[in-house]
């Protein structure tokens, strides 16, 4: 076999050698036999003469001896590859067309795809990462209360699912398992204050135990990682930034080295750099800093000083390598022990411990929360992405299945001289793989252009997507096999029908008719019922998805958007807390306020449409037992925020500046919470506990009209509004009306909040309107992105129609020359053609609106405001559609109507 | 000259073998060993030949370099390789296998069935 191989590859390698080589070898096998003849007393020329009548057919033998070496398939090949680029060199418009149109198909493919292979497949950039494990717990729906504060969502099985743990019972596990080499704790921090040379920066980060970077093997690109020893109470803070934030803040210095930051404040020692490909371990959310937690807690933690103490705050994640050898069973019974060790003995009355099961998870990927959120939206792109390829295989199919019609004649002569069908079908495949190859090729270098502008497309949950798309094995082979497929699917069928001729008659006729071509026109007519049925499907989707951001952008809002706009703040990460921080925040309003073209500013904890939020218990005072407790939305506010945003204010009054710290506790509600008040008198003047006693005793003292709060999707919920200042918080969110275009603030406020404090910046500056076109960010990138899907499907279709009807009518020009001789009406032929295009049209609308019916449930909770079978939706698809392809169907038959009958029939 | 026989298919390259092991031969020496060896009574066609020597050498079972001839031409010559000298042990068994059961066969008579 390797001696084969080698004598293959050797042959094809030297192939010009090869050749000479036997030309010159028979060479000398004719010669020494003439010299023989000579000999035996011929002349020369007659000798010569002889001696090649001998030898036989040269040229014959010698393709006998390539054959033998295996270089026939290869000649073959090479021959076909000729013949094609010929054909599509000799066809331009065509060439440009198929070419242009599966460039965009596999670019769309390949671009989604790199998309799913970098969000959902990765494995996190780390050593051996199969063998990471998540640790995880379950526990009943009811099975627990006031004890746990981390994230539960519900669990497949039944009961909820938990992916946090309290920091003793991570100690007891990390201190007594023999199943993990390293078992690491990390907590995710959004938003850390770091400052750099007097800046201030707010990046992303990680509060980590000590073994975080050996347990998940990681080396560093410069300096040490944290270890063990530098997560210590006590311990001078360290820090490890990323790759990316070491570029942005110290320019790739490697003097950052020992260079003193300060991160919330604390300060800490610059270690380490993380490598450029390292972003954490969250796919999709890169981190730029990573603290030990015990060392840097207190500029975290101020307000919960025991919080790794304590068993009640269970917000840490954990993960672990396990050793080799141990299954997952082991690992999870041996856990499983050791956390019920490490739970409480004597809980109270409140704190009910009965978690089910503790799960060791597969945490090669790192943490699943971008699969969860993007699977299923990125699996709906890949679909769309796929229908778009399989209309541009079946009009690419649909345009090859035309052109070989004008190759009949040739292909017939093929085939009468003996050329094998299989041989025939190989060509013409040849010539399909041709146009995939350079066609696909484009498009995934299209794709890889486009990559960087791509993921702000995919937007599809408000948290942006960070990946790095990158090339890698995976892609190389979606991308290869991509090609492969388009070059079959666009060429099988095709080549199969041309190479069905029917020998004689072709030959016979220099116009091809009869049954093989009508034949090839059910062919090109089904091709056309596909396109047109996935364009049916794509057509409803892209109205659900239009309709459904039409429905959410016209949902009555409750307050005024125009001229807002927004900005955030955390001073509390600047140092502030306390009185001082309430101080901070009322200076900074106050200057707001003062800027030029502000008309009203206020703020609030949370922005409106936001999607953040926090709800509360309260108990309604002076109400019946049992229907006392009410589960609210809670908002910390400053005086004139109705005001600002537009809410009327209904009943009673404002926050003043005077409901500070020490005055009376105030609040107000809205409609919704004043409509479920047990008692249903005005709200004005009832009191309820807000938080503990002796404090929450609070007065409400006006009701304003109902606003959506968190979502678009639901209406408002009951709201509780604080005033600031009597409350703990950390960050606020600032909103200022203007008098004219509100982005227009921006510089003035910035210029003057840093003369307040230049260590407090502002983040996520945007006027209330990008908020709100943020809070469908997803349903406008399905919006956009199926609108442009399905207009290219109808352009591909119609195309389709365009080609194959203009080619019916080119192969009937005799008949219809005849019918027209014979008083025939333009009207009737134009019927006539039309009719012809009807029939796939129809059966693919037919097709299509199955498909739609069967496809928009998996949408469903995608929309809003209407349902998956909307029916104008698909009423206007379906006309949308049918328009566009009569349209197409019109110009070929316009064409079939000017047909001079005369020189129609001369032709013939 | 004797009257000539057609070759068995497969046969072929079992003489081309058995020549080349007698020494190393160009193209028409493999020719003219073959006429002598077989005493001029098989009949090859001589294009034939090259197509049986490429298939041999793709095989493994013979080796080629190009060398110069008796009268001073540039020639490529074949020799056997280990592998070609087993595959001629086995042909040649097989074929005496062969023609011992086919001699014996058509040896038979009447009654001695």
């Amino acid at each position: 076999m390797w001696v084969r191989l080698r004598s293959f590859v050797g042959g094809l390698a030297r192939r010009a050698r090869v050749e000479r080589d036997l030309a010159d070898e028979i060479e000398f096998h004719v010669r020494a036999r003439a010299e023989h003849w000579e000999r035996q007393g011929l002349l020369p020329p007659e000798a010569a003469r002889k001696a090649r009548l001998e030898f036989g057919a040269v040229e014959g033998y010698k393709e006998r001896c390539r054959e033998a070496r295996g270089l026939r398939l290869i000649d073959e090949l090479r021959g076909d590859l000729g013949y094609g680029l010929r054909q599509m060199r000799a066809a331009p418009m065509f060439t440009a067309i198929a070419v242009g149109i599966l460039a965009i198909a596999v670019g769309a493919n390949t671009a989604v795809f790199s998309v799913i292979e970098a969000a959902l497949w990765r494995m996190l950039p780390v050593e051996r990462p199969e063998e990471l494990r998540e640790l995880a717990w379950t526990a009943r729906q009811d099975g627990f209360s006031g004890w746990y504060n981390g994230s539960m969502r519900p669990y497949p099985g039944g009961g909820l699912i938990a992916t946090s743990f309290a920091y003793p019972v991570y100690a007891h596990v990390r201190d007594n398992s023999t199943a993990f080499a390293d078992l690491f704790l990390f907590d995710r921090n959004d938003r850390i204050n770091i400052g750099v040379a007097g800046q201030a920066h707010v990046v992303p980060g990680l509060l980590v135990s000590g073994s975080f970077f050996r347990g998940l093997g990681v080396e560093m690109a410069i300096g040490r990682p944290i270890v063990p020893e530098d997560d210590r109470a006590g311990t001078p803070p360290v820090a490890v930034l990323s790759y990316r934030c070491w570029q942005r803040l110290f320019g790739g210095n490697p003097s950052a080295l020992g260079q003193t930051i300060t991160v919330n404040s604390a300060p800490a020692v610059v270690i380490g750099v993380t490598p450029p490909g390292f972003y954490g371990v969250e796919p999709g959310r890169p981190i730029d800093l990573v603290v030990p937690i015990t060392a840097i807690l207190p500029a975290f933690y101020d307000d919960m000083p025991d919080i790794l103490r304590s068993s009640r705050h269970w917000g840490f994640r954990v993960m672990g390598r396990l050793k080799p050898g141990v299954t997952d069973e082991e690992a999870q019974t041996e856990t499983e022990a050791l956390v019920r060790q490490a739970l409480p003995v004597n809980p109270g009355q409140d704190e009910r411990y009965d978690l089910t099961d503790v799960l060791v998870n597969a945490g090669g990927q790192g943490l699943d929360a971008l699969r969860r959120n993007y699977a299923r939206p990125l699996w709906l792109l890949m679909g769309i992405a796929g229908a778009i390829l399989l209309i541009a295989c079946a009009n690419i199919a649909g345009l090859l299945l035309t052109r070989a019609t004008s190759r009949q004649r040739e292909i017939s002569i093929r085939l009468a001289v003996g050329a094998g069908r299989a041989r025939l079908v190989r060509q013409l495949l040849t010539e399909s793989f041709l146009l995939a190859c350079v066609g696909g090729g484009l498009g995934i270098g299209l794709a890889f252009v486009v990559r960087d502008r791509l993921l702000p497309l995919l937007n599809l949950v408000q948290e942006p997507l960070e990946v790095t798309l990158g090339l890698n094995l995976w892609l190389l082979a979606f991308s290869i096999g991509l090609c492969l497929a388009v070059g079959v699917l666009c060429g099988i069928l095709p080549a199969l029908r041309a190479t069905r001729a029917n020998v004689a008659p072709m030959l016979a006729r220099a116009m091809p008719s009869g049954s093989a071509s009508g034949s090839r026109l059910f062919a090109g007519k089904t091709l056309i019922a596909l396109q047109v049925a996935l364009s049916v499907v794509l057509l409803v989707g892209a109205g659900l998805f239009v309709g459904t951001l039409v429905n959410l952008r016209s949902e009555a809002l409750g307050f005024r958007p125009e001229h807002v706009l927004l900005f955030d703040m955390d001073a509390a990460l600047s140092g502030y807390e306390g009185t001082r921080l309430h101080d901070f925040y009322e200076r900074a309003l106050e200057r707001v306020s003062a800027a030029p073209g502000v008309r009203a500013a206020s703020m609030s904890q949370y922005g409106l449409l936001e999607g953040g939020g926090r709800t509360e218990d309260i108990v309604v005072s002076g109400a019946p037992r049992g229907r006392a407790k009410m589960h609210v939305h809670v908002l910390f506010v400053a005086p004139r925020f109705f005001e600002t945003m537009g809410i009327p204010l209904l009943v009673g009054r404002d926050f003043t500046s005077s409901d500070r710290e020490a005055a009376p506790r105030v609040a107000l509600g809205n409609q919704t919470l004043a409509r479920r008040l047990p008692g249903g008198r005005s709200p004005v003047g009832r009191r309820i506990r807000y938080g503990e006693p002796p404090d929450g005793d609070t007065e409400i003292i006006g009701m304003v009209a109902d606003a959506r709060f968190a979502t678009l999707r639901e209406p408002s919920p009951p709201i509780l509004y604080l005033p600031y200042r009597q409350h703990q918080h950390h960050r606020m969110t600032f909103a200022m009306r203007a008098a004219g275009a509100p982005a227009a603030l921006a510089s003035a406020i910035r210029q003057t909040l840093a003369e307040l404090d230049p260590n407090v910046p502002l983040l996520n500056v945007m006027t209330q309107n990008e908020q709100i076109n943020r809070s469908v960010q997803q349903e406008r990138t399905f919006a956009q992105l199926v609108s442009g899907f399905a207009a290219l499907a109808v352009l591909l279709a119609c195309l389709g129609i365009y080609g194959t009807l203009a080619y019916s009518v080119a192969r009937r020009t005799s008949e219809i020359g005849l019918r027209m001789a014979l008083g025939a009406r333009p009207w009737n032929i134009v019927q006539l053609v039309l009719r012809e295009s009807l029939i796939p049209v129809v059966m693919g609308a037919v097709l299509g609106l199955a498909g739609a019916i069967a496809s928009t449930r998996l949408v469903e909770s995608m929309l809003f405001g209407l349902t998956p079978h909307d029916a104008p939706t698909f009423l206007i698809a379906t006309l949308a559609l049918v328009g566009s392809a009569l349209l197409a169907a019109w110009l070929p038959s316009r064409r079939a109507a000017r047909v001079d009958p005369m020189s129609a029939l001369r032709c013939e | 000259m004797p009257p000539r026989a057609d070759l068995l298919p497969g046969t072929l390259d079992l003489l081309i073998l058995k020549s080349v092991s007698l020494g190393t031969l160009h193209g028409y020496g493999v020719l003219l060993r073959i006429e002598q060896i077989t005493g001029g009574a098989l009949l090859v066609e001589q294009g034939a030949l090259y197509p049986a020597l490429f298939r041999l050498e793709h095989r493994g079972l013979l080796q080629s370099e190009w060398g110069v001839s008796e009268n001073n031409r540039r020639a490529k010559y074949y020799r056997l390789t280990a592998a070609g000298r087993r595959a001629l042990r086995a042909e040649t068994e097989s074929w005496n296998r062969l023609t011992a059961a086919m001699a014996a066969a058509l040896r038979t008579r009447t009654g001695e069935v």
